[in-house]
C-alpha cells in the first residue's frame, strides 16, 4: 500500500510567511503587554496617592476614634442607652445595624410599632 | 475504479495532539464563558461553583495560549507551511468559493477547481481561528489580571471584543464540526485529524488535487 508522507523542508517564502506571522504576533502582544503593565503601574501609583491622601486627612482630624467623639457619647447617654454609654444596647442594635433586602419591611413594621419614626 | 491506492498522512502526531488540546480547551472555555455570560447555574456548578469555574476558565485560557505557542516553536516548519497555504489565494480558491466546493445543496457545482492541502473554505476558517484566538487571548488576560486597574472604557472594550469574538468563533467551530464530522461528503477526513492522521489517497487526489500532485512529485 502506498503511504504518502509529509514533504520535509520549507521554501524561503514559507519561512518568511511563518516567521512574519510570528514576529507580527509577538510585536502585537508585546505592545499590548507594555500598555497593560503601564496601566497596572499607573493604577498602583494612583492607589498609593489615594492611601497617602486618606492617611494625611486622618492625621489632621481632631477626633480620630469614634468612641471618643463627644457627639457619639452624647447620643448614647441621652438616647441609645439613657444614662450610660453602652454600645450594642437594644435600641442601638435596632437602629444602627444595617438591614437590607427582605428585612426592610420587617424593620419598618418594628420601628412603626415602637413609634420609631419619631425616634429615628 | 480508481488506480490510486493507499493513504496520505495529512496531519502529524504533533498537529493532532495540538488540535485535541485546543479543542478540549475551547469546549471548556466556551461552556464556562457561556455560563458566566448567561448566568447558567447548571454549567457553573458542573465546574465546582462560581469561583472554581472562574479559575477553570482562567487557567484553561493559559493552556489555550501556550499549546499553539509550544507547537509553533517545536514545529516551525509545519506552521510555516500551514501559514503559507492558508494565506495563498488563487483563482482556484475563488472558483471553490463561487461553488462553495459543492457542499451547499442549492449552489450548482459542475466543476470544482483543484485545491491545496486545505480548500478555500478551510483556509478562511484557519485565518479566522488564528485571528480570533489572538483577539481572545489579548482581551482575556487583561480581563483577568487588569480589571481593577484598567480605565472603565478599556474594561468595556475588552468585554465587548471578547464576547463578540467568542460568538463568531463558536459559530465557526460549529460549522467546522458539521463539515468535519457530520456532512457525508467531507466527514471522511474526520479520522485524519482526530485519530490516525491518514486520508485515502484517492479522496485526496480529488479534493486536494494540487497538494496530492506535490506529494506525488516529491515521492
Amino acid at each position: 500500500m502506498n503511504i504518502f508522507v509529509e514533504k520535509s523542508g520549507i521554501t524561503r517564502r514559507q519561512f518568511f510567511k511563518g516567521a512574519g506571522i510570528l514576529a507580527a504576533t509577538a510585536v502585537f502582544a508585546g505592545v499590548l503587554a507594555k500598555i497593560g503593565i503601564d496601566i497596572y503601574k499607573a493604577s498602583d501609583k494612583y492607589i498609593e496617592k489615594r492611601i497617602a491622601g486618606l492617611y494625611t486627612l486622618d492625621e489632621k482630624m481632631t477626633i480620630r476614634k469614634s468612641h471618643e467623639n463627644p457627639e457619639i457619647i452624647q447620643i448614647y447617654k441621652e438616647f441609645l442607652s439613657p444614662g450610660e454609654v453602652r454600645p450594642l444596647s437594644e435600641k442601638a442594635h435596632h437602629l444602627l445595624h444595617t438591614k437590607y433586602g427582605n428585612d426592610i419591611p420587617k424593620l419598618i413594621t418594628e420601628l412603626t410599632a415602637h413609634g420609631g419614626h419619631h425616634a429615628a | 475504479m480508481s488506480e490510486i491506492k493507499g493513504k496520505v498522512l495529512k496531519h502529524s502526531e504533533q498537529t493532532r495532539t495540538m488540535h485535541w488540546v485546543h479543542l478540549i480547551c475551547f469546549i471548556i472555555l466556551g461552556l464556562t464563558g457561556i455560563a458566566f455570560y448567561f448566568d447558567i447555574a447548571g454549567i457553573v456548578n458542573l465546574f465546582g461553583g462560581e469561583a472554581a469555574a472562574s479559575d477553570v476558565h482562567h487557567w484553561t485560557g493559559v493552556i489555550f495560549t501556550l499549546a499553539p505557542l509550544v507547537y509553533v516553536l517545536f514545529n516551525f516548519e509545519r506552521f510555516a507551511k500551514f501559514i503559507d497555504t492558508i494565506t495563498t489565494f488563487t483563482k482556484d480558491d475563488l472558483g471553490w468559493l463561487k461553488t462553495m466546493g459543492g457542499y451547499i445543496p442549492f449552489i450548482k457545482a459542475e466543476h470544482i477547481p483543484p485545491q491545496d492541502k486545505y480548500n478555500a473554505g478551510q483556509k478562511m476558517l484557519g485565518l479566522l481561528v488564528i485571528a480570533g484566538c489572538i483577539l481572545m487571548i489579548v482581551t482575556g488576560f487583561p480581563m483577568w489580571l487588569l480589571k481593577h486597574s484598567m480605565p472603565p472604557v478599556l474594561v468595556w472594550l475588552t468585554w465587548k471584543i471578547h464576547f463578540w469574538t467568542a460568538v463568531i468563533l463558536i459559530l465557526a467551530v460549529l460549522g467546522h464540526f458539521f463539515l468535519a464530522a457530520i456532512h457525508p461528503k467531507s466527514r471522511v477526513e474526520f479520522a485524519s485529524m482526530m485519530i490516525d492522521g491518514y486520508v485515502d489517497a484517492e479522496y485526496t487526489s480529488h479534493h486536494n488535487a494540487k497538494w496530492f500532485a506535490e506529494l506525488k512529485k516529491a515521492e
